[in-house]
């Protein structure tokens, strides 16, 4: 059977997912944030680096035993993986974000045209979020930077993952509801969590040990 | 419809050609085999059942019927069995012994290599309680898959109980521990430990509970726990199979299907994934009638090819095909093909260009008795076929 392998997403968390895995004892001596290499030996366990919405997909596939993304990317992606330890650190949340006082405008405009336009790179969470609380709207989908939507007339909200909320007030958005908080997750695929329980047992012990004394 | 589309099958479904249907027909042959051999009996539940609302939550394939009634594509079988033994078994109280090999259908998103058909074998035990049926069921999966030629190793077969992980959150309220349970059926360990965190659980039993579910397997105590493991030893018993301790404990199973009450189990393989899941489900069945305890299990058939395959396994040969070249007296072709079907041979008049994996041996015909074979000797037709089996 091949080694363990883990799956890191590249990107805001990778400093700090890194730095877990070093904690814990993984040699990830070879990888090097913005490097070339993306499969790297790590002793017992091999670590490949992706980006972080694939990383849902490379566990939920069984591509990768164990990964470190963002709850953020499992909301957004909906993979079937096993959610093993909140890690607690990457923490941002998922917002409904619109210029302030358009509120007014909003509910006049719901009013007479009947639906409301939401910019956002996260669809399936915003058409989630907004068909359990019955609100219609049409989900505009960005590839990024939904904060501009309002300014230029795409769309009168946005749906959006804010960590700080600093771009936010930078564009002249106000948060009007959250939607979901999210931090660092270790995640495995369901059938080599219980096939390799025994390897990976020890990985979620030290992880969690390591969550909780921070 | 463009061109594109009227030739390939619609996202999520394909064509199985004959040398993956040969493969299948072998492995469902076997199954069909084991099935019988413990007393279960075939049916066919209809391709079709009544829709339901919440389609996209269960992922069900559904559209509207030409009575304007919403209609789905069954989702899996279990539940099919379960509505006709309600219904047509509704006044017979004894044992069920039911089987069946068929396809079911799921949704799927686009563009995630997902099948959206797939090939189910399984059996249901309806009526049949207690640690015996639990056991007795939990060895035939083991020995479908093993007759099937797939190696069964120590962890290929995971055994839970949606009880004692129940009863791991014993502490927490009836509400707290259902959406605990919810969490875990969806995989989400960290959170369901959060939720019964905030619920009050005792630090303790909060140890004990996460300890059983991330835990080096087996690592669980309590009555409930003891009386898993003595389930998968009875089921050892009937199965003994050729690994000494086949079937781990594990409390951190928890199917995303939501009617099971109680044992649950899946067989896993390193490269094809999960390949079998069952379970008891003592209340689906009142859902259409009178409550009766069940359990049963259903092998993806796909997937264990797919195991199969990746273990080197290849089905055993089939007789050679005699392709028979016609010689200008059609009549004296067609009995000289006789007189070989006759003698036990497989024929096919002129040539077969899709083989899919079988012996061809080639002949040409001399008269209605004997055939010239491509090393230029000749053979009695009737003879021909004992010869080759020889």
């Amino acid at each position: 059977m091949r080694p363990l392998r883990f799956a890191l997403a590249q990107g805001l968390l990778l400093n700090e997912a890194l730095a877990a895995l070093r904690a814990i004892g993984v040699d990830v001596s070879g990888v090097t944030p913005g490097g070339r290499r993306l499969v790297v030996d790590g002793g017992d366990i091999e670590l490949v680096l992706a980006r972080p919405s694939d990383i849902a997909t490379y566990v939920e596939r069984g591509a990768a035993d164990l990964a470190i993304v963002g709850k953020d990317v499992l909301l957004e992606t909906g993979a079937r993986v096993m959610e093993l330890v909140d890690l607690g650190f990457g923490a941002c949340r998922f917002v409904v974000a619109a210029p302030p006082g358009v509120m007014e405008r909003s509910l006049d405009e719901y009013r007479h045209l009947g639906t409301l336009e939401v910019a956002t790179k996260y669809p399936n969470v915003a058409e989630r979020h907004f068909r359990a609380r019955d609100i219609a709207v049409e989900i505009v989908k960005v590839a990024g930077s939904a904060e501009v939507a309002p300014l230029v007339g795409l769309a009168d909200w946005i749906v959006d993952l804010v960590a700080t909320g600093n771009t936010l007030r930078a564009n002249g958005l106000a948060v009007v509801e959250e939607i979901a908080s999210s931090t660092a997750r270790l995640v495995a695929n369901p059938a080599a969590y219980h096939l390799r329980r025994r390897e990976i047992a020890p990985v979620v012990e030290r992880l969690a040990a390591w969550a909780a004394a921070r | 419809m463009n061109q594109q589309s009227a030739i390939r099958p619609p996202r999520g479904f394909r064509d199985i050609l004959p040398t993956e249907a040969r493969e299948l027909g072998v492995i469902e042959q076997t199954l069909a085999e084991v099935f019988a051999d413990s007393g279960f009996t075939p049916l066919h539940p209809p391709l079709l059942e009544y829709g339901a609302a919440d389609s996209a939550k269960r992922r069900r394939i559904q559209f509207l019927d030409s009575d304007g009634s919403l209609v789905a594509l069954r989702p899996d079988l279990t539940t099919s069995v379960a509505r006709l033994v309600g219904g047509r078994y509704r006044d017979m109280t004894g044992v069920l012994r039911l089987s069946y090999i068929a396809p079911v259908f799921r949704e799927e998103p686009a563009m995630s290599g997902g099948s959206r058909e797939v090939l189910q074998a399984g059996v249901e035990l309806i009526g049949g309680d207690g640690a015996l049926a639990d056991a007795e069921i939990l060895a035939l999966l083991v020995e479908s898959l093993a007759r099937c030629g797939l190696p069964i190793c120590e962890s290929t077969v995971q055994v839970g109980n949606i009880q004692l992980v129940s009863g791991l959150f014993a502490a927490l309220t009836e509400a707290a521990r259902f959406e605990v349970v919810d969490a875990l059926r969806q995989g989400d360990i960290a959170g369901g430990l959060r939720r019964a965190r905030e619920a009050g659980m005792p630090l303790d039993e909060l140890e004990r509970a996460g300890r059983a579910l991330t835990g080096v397997e087996g690592d669980t105590d309590g009555a409930e726990a003891r009386e898993l493991c003595r389930v998968i030893e009875l089921a050892r018993e009937r199965w003994p199979g050729n690994v000494e301790r086949w079937g781990v404990p594990n409390a951190a199973l928890v199917p995303a299907l939501p009617y099971y009450t109680g044992i649950v189990f899946e067989a896993i393989h390193p490269d094809a994934g999960v390949i079998a899941s069952g379970g008891r489900y003592d209340l689906l069945i009142g859902a259409f009638g009178t409550p009766r305890p069940a359990i049963g299990f259903a092998i993806d058939v796909l997937q264990l090819h797919r195991a199969l395959f990746a273990d080197a396994w290849r089905p055993r040969r089939q007789r050679p095909l005699l392709l028979l070249r016609a010689s200008a007296d059609e009549r004296a072709t067609m009995r000289c093909a006789a007189a070989l079907s006759a003698g036990g041979m497989a024929v096919a008049l002129g040539d077969v260009a899709e083989r899919a994996g079988r012996a061809v041996i080639e002949a040409e015909v001399i008269d209605e008795r004997r055939v010239k074979l491509a090393d230029g000797r000749v053979a009695e037709a009737r003879a021909l076929g004992a010869e080759i089996d020889s």
